[in-house]
């Protein structure tokens, strides 16, 4: 009883707060206009005459995650790399996945799934190449991608892991290899301007006023907006390899990890 | 181009509602003694922040930012929602993921070492 007491007190209050507001317009007018920055990202995201501003992408949120703001994302990327090495760290010397029975749930269950994971495969590669033309982007294609290491787990128990071949020790090199992918865009403009001792910046994707370096805008008449479909293919593999990895941690059994943390204890 | 009062107040309320879902996150946050219950707290509050930032840089009569071949490029900056917001949350989705996932773990090694994810019994174990 005291909970809905509290529950309909809060509700109400709200309520009122809104509906008073609301009345005294003290709000102003709530969502009829753009910021003026909006309006600059807006301009500038996709707009060929003004080569040394654009980003070259019609997608404005991917063309601010990694062209306008790239060096966030940069330093986001590393917080994810991060909370994964710290995951790993928790579970140092745990790497073995299998062991035990396990069948999965029913045959109904395991075929569908099985139909289902290719779709997921293709859907993922599409959200992540297509991230500078439409919604999407690396991170999102990463999540998606991620969704069959838990469908693996679930359905076909843990001890498929192995029998489709994936491995802590793969997904950490998959992970390592789209990170090293990520470094490698972002210095390339340096390493160009230490062989030709032309003007060039980190993460520069395009011309600027004072340097002539840049990545290619097309492929074959295919817009591919320079960096950006690099680093969100890169940004791919890592973050949906990271999930991997997060997933098989969490989908140990409990007799495995409980053996080596015991086992640790006594020798310290 | 205007509102009538009923789409202004469902307006307001929705920013208020957002306000309070954060406020009791925090109070589960704070309160709560059991370290689940502070993790999905977290969770809800860094959703409800999420949704806040978005709904900051929402407009009612508005498209997608993203520019459609076809689409003159004043029309689109005049109409589009302001893709900043979208684009910081975003990356806050993710951090806020690999911050849960690690708290996630710390959490289960809590509860395999000592047996309890109770906060008060926690404080009182020694070695």
């Amino acid at each position: 009883m005291r909970r809905v007491i509290v529950a309909v007190s809060i509700a109400a209050s709200v309520a009122l707060l809104a509906y008073t507001t609301t009345v005294a317009g003290a709000l102003g007018y709530l969502g009829l206009e753009t910021r003026t920055l909006a309006r600059m990202f807006l301009a500038l995201t996709y707009n060929p005459d003004l080569r040394e501003l654009t980003a070259m992408s019609p997608e404005a949120v991917t063309a601010i995650v990694w062209d306008f703001r790239g060096v966030d994302t940069l330093y986001e990327t590393v917080v994810f790399y991060m909370a994964i090495i710290a995951a790993l760290a928790i579970y140092r010397g745990v790497s073995r996945v299998s062991g035990g029975g396990g069948v999965g749930l029913s045959l109904i269950v395991r075929v569908v799934t099985k139909l289902l994971i290719p779709m997921n495969i293709a859907i993922a590669v599409s959200i992540a190449v297509h991230g500078h033309l439409t919604p999407g982007g690396g991170f999102q294609a990463g999540a998606t991608l991620a969704v069959i290491s838990v469908l693996l787990a679930v359905v076909y128990s843990v001890n498929s892991f192995s029998r489709v071949g994936v491995d802590i020790s793969k997904a950490v090199a998959l992970r390592s290899a789209g990170l090293i992918a990520i470094a490698i865009v972002v210095f390339t403009p340096l390493i160009y301007s230490a062989l030709t001792g032309a003007q060039a910046y980190l993460m520069q994707s395009y011309v600027k006023v004072d340097s002539g370096f840049y990545f290619p805008v097309d492929v074959f008449g295919q817009l591919i907006s320079g960096t950006l479909i690099w680093l969100n293919t890169a940004e791919f593999l890592a973050v949906s390899f990271g999930f991997f990895i997060v997933f098989m941690l969490l989908s140990l059994r409990e007799e495995i990890v409980k053996q080596s943390l015991l086992g640790e204890g006594r020798g310290s | 181009m205007a509102l009538n009062t009923l789409e202004r107040f469902l307006l307001t309320l929705t920013l208020y509602n957002l306000l309070a879902t954060a406020a009791i996150s925090i109070y589960g946050i704070v309160v709560r003694p059991s370290l689940t219950k502070k993790i999905i707290s977290l969770t809800i509050l860094g959703d409800a922040l999420n949704v806040l930032a978005i709904f900051i840089g929402f407009r009612v009569f508005s498209i997608p930012p993203v520019l459609i071949p076809g689409v003159e490029l004043e029309l689109f900056v005049g109409l589009a929602v302001d893709p900043l917001p979208q684009a910081l949350v975003l990356t806050a989705i993710v951090i806020g993921l690999a911050v849960t996932l690690f708290l996630v773990f710390l959490a289960l090694q809590i509860y395999r070492l000592y047996g309890t994810l109770d906060t008060r019994r926690i404080r009182e174990l020694r070695g």
